[in-house]
């Protein structure tokens, strides 16, 4: 019996080609995407797991009134905290981000700025499980040490030995020499920890090793610098701990703040548990729900299309059925026979997508930036629930196609009267309304996406950033002979005749801030205003006008202001949102008024005209520019094209003055629009995703078409007969479906533009919604639809009437 | 073998009743080959489904084998059908994606039989229609008349008491439509009731008695020679 189901569905697939295609590969696409889609969610699930002690590990946060939460916690409090509380088993502190500076290998002169550097605990490769490739994680324990992942060991040391090798830091801390005492595996996609040089924190033990920064002093509890994770005794209460660690802050916190200690699991670092939970995470469950989302949805099409072409091509085998049942099948029969057929449609389907899924997977990956590929479903436990799902899917569909055609009336099946069921012509139009609808939303989301990005893009900044190059600063070689070589060096590039300007800054715009600090108050100001928070910018004397920032007031720094020592300087730059947060109605009312920090009195000699020194999505923040000569950025702007010869001119001479130091540069404008890779990805994606839906549905549609056309051959052709035109035909078979397509853009606006809506809260930069997203949305979708049914419309109504009388 | 008592059937749209039977009696005997006959709308076809027990009637009386079934459900009616009764259409009926083989062995695939069981009814009875050469053709590989005589393979290759003929010959040029009666009158011969419908005199020739419907009541019987 089986045998013989399995023989007549191959047949059948085999004998109505364009049936089965459509079918098979509208299935094949929409489980491809799946499948793409579940191998991120799976990855993002899993990243942070692998640690063995991951149950009993906790992140410390810092808290402030306002919710907002940050894992930087003040380095003296682990101590504090395990000495008191003994369900602390163990603590292991990571100083990242204060590290970072260029790292040399003096034997071969080799040098890199590195980012991905960190002081960590002396416990650090037994805490994590970070694995070990070569060194023991004993070695940690002593100062002066570092262990390198095998990626820097290959970018330094090439085929030698890393291990008794020294390298050269340089960085706020000055210069310092470390041994290489072990090579760690590369972190990888799975680890939000993401290091290439792991520091002994021993080393900042030593005061002289500090070079004077003492807020980095290792038992301090008032700067905040540190990450501090806990591993807890089993079955500690952590709430209550938190508890316990906040009335310990309050004994012994110097600092007069609203800060309060939070606890995190580890196991929560990536992946929020929940949309409410606010403390800081390094994936984004927001992204994962859309993607899943939008995964399960074009799944939903595709098996919308599924049902409606297999019940529509069930009327055509209804004598089939009506014959076995009269030879003496029973309901179990049919039933059992349809479902193998369609098990044997998603098995097909299965394979395809498996094969779609290889090929795309190098452009999904590119779009993601991530290395997924099909193994990666494996690494957590959502392959059961997505398998689950598809079989689920598969049975279900097949179930309801078996059951329909299995209760079809005998008599009526074998005269082939089946064409007109109004409950399954309903279903069949509210199964279409719905793929459409779900296209229609992706699409308009794609065009809002799309609209959103191209404004940040296009916004005035409120600076010109064309044509500007940034080069990043040496690290090497601060000595006695540095500032002139500064000078010298500046003097170099001022002479270079594609340099039309330049200037010095210890940030650039798309770069942050020097830092962000509170106490300032102007005589406008009321109580706690000292708390409201000033980002910090230090510019050299031709900022403003290197970046065409314009002055609403006042004057900028002279050469000579610049030059004044930090603590000496008594002259600061507003701009406008700084001047409204201080209290002065104007401008010019601020110009030449006194400004307090903390104890110092400082004179507003200008006011700049607010820009973007970060990307749209955000407001822009009170600023005061502090002057100052700093080596951290030169900007330069160029003139003219050709920017490869300019740039290696511009190499030559900054190795010439700064010599063993790396040659880093980016450009402005690219920089800038980095900060939009997010919306890009989405905006990328969702394109993706779009086409991708409104391809399926228009399988399904074509596919449906077919049928409505074959169903309708009589009519048509009596029609002709009677002197009906091609064009009234082609409406007439037209008509419904773009009915259906008209439907679905109805209830696809109102949704689309909710859940844009809220999207776009998210930007102080935003654009409206304009109505005009809608109807090129619901025109477009119109347009694929006509085409897709006008095709076979057009065929039937140019066949010969007699022809069409006669197949009926 | 059955007896038909008082049977109606109605059959009605939204503003129309059409009665297709109207208190019809009938009786045949095991062993018997009737022809049915009348103009179109008489009720034979409806008559021969109720037989057939693929329809069901409202109200009147149905005795199959000695049993009382005309209150039977679906389920029960398929049962007793499918060892029972055999079918032959004008349209052949047969499925267009299996093989003649195949077609004929489906009805013992639902009844069960076993493998080697099914070879052997199944190529017997191919011999005895003579079309066991063309067993792994499609039915669009075939003639009109090996596809009837497929089709009534298909129908005695579970040997069934009755066999029902809608008008067998209705699709049939007069040879292969002569071949076809031949092999129905070998089967009544070996012992197989057989009830047809049919528009030719000719055809109905071969039965013993002739029942003639009109607006759904028998008006005539001939007894043949």
């Amino acid at each position: 019996m089986f045998k013989n189901h399995l023989k007549i569905a191959l047949r059948i697939l085999l004998r109505n080609k364009v049936y089965s295609f459509i079918n098979i590969a509208g299935l094949a696409l929409g489980i491809a995407a799946f499948l793409l889609i579940l191998e991120y969610v799976s990855l993002e699930k899993s990243v942070n797991q692998f640690h063995a002690n991951l149950p009993t590990m906790f992140r410390l946060l810092n808290q402030n009134s306002k919710g907002e939460s940050w894992a930087q916690v003040e380095p003296g409090w682990a101590t504090k905290a395990q000495e008191r509380f003994p369900e602390i088993k163990s603590y292991c502190r990571v100083a990242e981000s204060v590290g970072q500076g260029v790292v040399k290998y003096e034997a071969k002169n080799v040098s890199f700025r590195e980012k991905k550097v960190a002081y960590s605990e002396s416990n650090f490769f037994t805490f994590f499980s970070f694995p070990l490739i070569k060194g023991s994680a004993s070695a940690l324990q002593k100062p002066d040490v570092v262990f390198v992942a095998a990626s820097v060991a290959k970018k330094y040391f090439d085929q030698e030995n890393p291990i008794g090798k020294t390298l050269t830091l340089y960085n706020q801390f000055g210069k310092k020499d470390y041994l290489v005492e072990g090579v760690f595996a590369n972190m990888g996609d799975l680890s939000d920890i993401q290091l290439d040089f792991v520091f002994s924190l021993e080393t900042l033990k030593n005061p002289a090793n500090l070079n004077d920064n003492s807020w980095a002093n290792l038992t301090n509890l008032d700067s905040q610098y540190i990450d501090t994770y806990f591993q807890l005794n089993q079955n500690t209460d952590y709430l209550a701990l938190e508890g316990k660690l906040n009335v310990l802050r309050k004994e012994l916190s110097k600092e007069n703040d609203d800060i309060t200690f939070r606890l995190q699991p580890f196991s929560e670092i990536h992946l929020a548990s929940s949309f409410s939970d606010t403390y800081p995470h390094n994936g984004n469950i927001k992204y994962v729900f859309i993607l899943s989302g939008i995964a399960f949805l074009i799944l939903l099409i595709a098996w919308f299309n599924y049902i409606n072409l297999s019940t529509a091509n069930a009327l055509k085998r209804a004598n089939e059925v009506g014959v076995r049942k009269v030879i003496g099948a029973t309901r179990n029969n049919l039933v059992m026979q349809f479902l193998g057929e369609s098990i044997l449609v998603n098995l097909l389907a299965f394979i395809g997508a498996i094969f779609l899924v290889t090929l795309l997977q190098p452009f999904f990956n590119e779009i993601i930036q991530k290395n997924l590929s099909l193994s990666t479903l494996l690494s957590s436990s959502l392959w059961i629930i997505g398998l689950g799902l598809l079989i689920i899917g598969s049975v279900a569909s097949g179930i309801y196609t078996a059951w329909g055609l299995a209760n079809f009336k005998l008599i009526e099946t074998l005269k082939g009267k089946l064409h007109k069921s109004a409950k399954g012509i309903f279903l069949r139009k509210s199964l279409v309304v719905t793929q459409f609808s779900i296209s229609i939303v992706l699409i308009i989301v794609t065009l809002i996406i799309f609209s959103q990005l191209k404004h940040m893009q296009n916004q005035d900044l409120g600076m010109n950033i064309k044509q500007l190059l940034v080069i990043k600063g040496p690290e090497i070689g601060k000595d006695s002979t540095f500032k002139n070589r500064v000078n010298a060096f500046e003097n170099d590039i001022a002479n270079l005749n594609f340099v039309n300007d330049y200037c010095t800054s210890g940030s650039v715009p798309s770069n942050w801030y020097n830092f962000t600090t509170v106490g300032f108050t102007s005589a406008k100001s009321k109580t706690g205003d000292e708390q409201k928070p000033y980002s910090f910018v230090t510019i050299g004397h031709k900022f403003l006008k290197t970046y065409d920032i314009p002055l609403k007031a006042g004057r900028s720094f002279t050469e000579q202001e610049c030059d004044v020592e930090w603590n000496n300087n008594s002259k600061v730059l507003l701009n406008e949102k700084a001047l409204e947060q201080l209290g002065f109605k104007s401008a010019n009312e601020a110009v030449n008024a006194k400004i307090k920090w903390d104890e110092r009195y400082l004179d507003v000699i200008g006011v700049v005209k607010d820009y973007h020194h970060k990307g749209l999505q955000t407001a822009i923040d009170p600023m005061i520019f502090y002057p100052f000569n700093s080596s951290s950025y030169l900007t330069i702007k160029l003139a003219g094209e050709n920017m490869n010869s300019k740039v290696a001119t511009l190499e030559n001479v900054f190795k010439k003055h700064f010599s063993g130091n790396p040659f880093e540069f980016f450009f402005m404008s690219e920089n800038f629009n980095k900060q939009y890779e997010t919306e890009s990805q989405y905006s990328t994606l969702f394109t993706m995703a779009s086409v991708w839906a409104i391809f399926i549905a228009c399988m399904g549609l074509f596919g449906l078409a077919t049928f409505t056309v074959e169903s309708r051959t009589k009519e048509i052709g009596i029609r002709k007969i009677l002197g009906a035109s091609v064009f009234s035909i082609v409406q007439l078979l037209s008509k419904d479906f773009l009915i259906l397509v008209s439907i679905a853009i109805l209830i696809a606006c109102p949704i689309a533009y909710y859940f844009m809506h809220q999207w776009l809260q998210d930007f102080a930069s935003r654009i409206n919604i304009e109505w005009w997203y809608f109807v090129v949305a619901g025109v477009l979708a119109l347009a694929i639809a006509l085409l897709t049914v006008g095709f076979q419309a057009t065929k039937s109504a140019l066949m010969n009437p007699v022809k069409s009388l006669r197949t009926e | 073998m059955l007896k038909i008592t008082d049977l109606e059937k109605i059959y009605r749209t939204e503003d129309i009743e059409t009665v297709a039977l109207n208190k019809l009696s009938l009786e045949v005997k095991k062993g018997e080959f009737v022809a049915i006959m009348g103009p179109s709308g008489c009720g034979k076809s409806t008559l021969l489904n109720i037989i057939g027990m693929l329809d069901d009637a409202e109200k009147g009386s149905f005795m199959f084998n000695g049993e009382e079934i005309i209150h039977f459900n679906e389920r029960r009616r398929a049962d007793l059908r499918k060892r029972n009764i055999g079918f032959v259409f004008q349209s052949f009926n047969l499925i267009d994606e299996l093989t003649v083989y195949e077609n004929v062995e489906l009805p013992l695939l639902y009844l069960g039989v076993d493998a080697a069981e099914r070879k052997q009814k199944v190529e017997a009875v191919l011999e005895k229609v003579q079309i066991m050469h063309r067993r792994n053709h499609f039915p669009q590989q075939l003639s009109g008349g090996q596809q009837q005589r497929c089709a009534v393979a298909r129908a005695v290759v579970n040997t069934p008491k009755l066999i029902l003929a809608d008008e067998p010959t209705g699709n049939l040029d007069s040879t292969n439509g002569n071949e076809v009666m031949q092999l129905l009158t070998e089967l009544n011969e070996a012992g197989t009731t057989v009830i047809m419908v049919t528009h030719s005199e000719h055809d109905a020739r071969f039965a013993h008695r002739i029942i003639r419907l009109l607006d759904g009541k028998v008006v005539m019987e001939n007894i043949l020679g």
